[in-house]
């Protein structure tokens, strides 16, 4: 989880300063990273790519069974972060944690994942760290 | 004075000789490795003001109307430089590349600096292999020129093209001039510090600074960063749709 947290405040910078996706060229100020959802879905595509990653997760709940596209920090940062050539596949379970999109819209940015053998990689989300702040004081 | 401290000065006069006499360049701090950003002792990780904050520049009526203009232009939007992959430029480079690391090769003549994010490249030559003005090429690194001052590396870069965009945006009569220095930390960590002053008659009405330090990775390694890979499967994918749409409506 140390290394989790360490990563934190750099990759909110990178987000910040390097933008998005290259051929929509549009912006992480589309996603709440004040927030966090949690997704779990078979893996259909998944992309381990720079600037961001991009996985679509086939998801069954109560809604019925979709598609939700996503994407998420920089393979690099995400590497750095526990992520190794691998660990998601094609056709695996997994969970992954979130910035919902601000319109409301299902899908997000991925900030951590905990894959199908039980890995987790990635970073908290503010609203994670607050929660573990406000554990840790016993609120 | 003592005999042995008598001695000592002699050998040292002699050594000192000698060095000049065989002609070996002297001994230059090597900053030659991966190095990351810098938190201090007891700081919190990405819990600074961030490089947005600060007193307000002192940017000239002319430079103030261009970067509103910017500004307006992209809006809300986010958009960066970045985001289009785009490397980011003088001095938004070496102030810290999106917060990722960066690798130093050095040789006498030529420093090499590549910055993770989308592979960035400064060279900075030094002695014969600084190119002559007239032949420099303007860009968004501009052209880098060093020399040493003691342990000192200073590094003068002109040449640049006008960046309204960058933290420090600028003309391209910007010239910036960086001072690097090893130091090591009460943790034993290994610092390279970046005393960073900006003059550009044209943006500023006095010279603007910043300093930015890196910690030294042991045996760090870059990743990989192809940037406009994700464009080039978005554009396979919307030419395998557009292949499929065909196909159905024969």
């Amino acid at each position: 989880m140390k290394q989790l947290v360490s990563l934190v405040g750099a990759l909110a910078l990178v987000v910040t300063l390097l933008g998005s996706t290259a051929s929509a060229h549009h912006s992480a100020v589309q996603y709440d990273f004040g927030k966090t959802a949690t997704i779990t879905g078979v893996v259909v595509k998944f992309q381990a790519i720079n600037p961001h990653m991009r996985l679509t997760l086939r998801v069954t709940d109560e809604k019925g069974t979709r598609e939700v596209e996503l994407e998420g920090h920089s393979t690099n940062n995400m590497y750095r972060a526990g992520y190794r050539d691998g660990l998601i596949k094609v056709g695996d379970k997994i969970t992954v944690n979130v910035a919902p999109l601000r319109d409301g819209t299902e899908g997000g940015y991925m900030v951590a994942a905990v894959t199908a053998s039980g890995t987790r990689f990635g970073v908290q989300s503010a609203a994670e760290r607050a929660r573990e702040q406000q554990k840790a004081e016993g609120k | 004075m003592s005999r042995t401290l008598v001695t000592l000065v002699v050998a040292g006069s002699l050594a000192a000789s000698a060095a000049v006499l065989s002609g070996q360049a002297p001994q230059r701090p090597d900053f030659t490795g991966v190095w990351t950003n810098y938190v201090e002792p007891g700081a919190a990780r990405g819990g600074g003001p961030g490089r947005g904050g600060g007193p307000p520049l002192p940017l000239t009526e002319e430079a103030q109307k261009k970067v509103a203009a910017y500004r307006g232009l992209i809006g809300t939007s986010g958009d960066t430089p970045g985001g289009h992959c785009l490397g980011t430029g003088m001095p938004g480079s070496m102030l810290g590349s999106g917060g990722y690391p960066m690798e130093i090769l050095q040789r006498p003549e030529q420093i090499n600096i590549t910055y993770e994010a989308h592979n960035e490249v400064r060279r900075v030559y030094l002695g014969d292999r600084i190119v002559p003005m007239a032949d420099r090429v303007p860009g968004r690194n501009g052209h880098s020129s060093a020399r040493w001052e003691g342990d000192t590396l200073v590094v003068e870069t002109t040449h640049l093209v006008e960046q309204v965009e960058q933290r420090y945006a600028h003309s391209d009569q910007a010239k910036i001039v960086e001072r690097y220095s090893l130091s090591t930390d009460s943790r034993g960590t290994k610092v390279l510090t970046a005393e960073m002053t900006l003059t550009d008659p044209v943006f500023y009405t006095k010279p603007v600074t910043d300093t930015k330090k890196w910690a030294f990775v042991p045996n760090g390694h870059l990743l990989p960063y192809e940037c406009a890979e994700e464009g080039w499967r978005i554009h396979l994918e919307e030419l395998e749709k557009k292949a499929n749409t065909r196909k159905e409506s024969k």
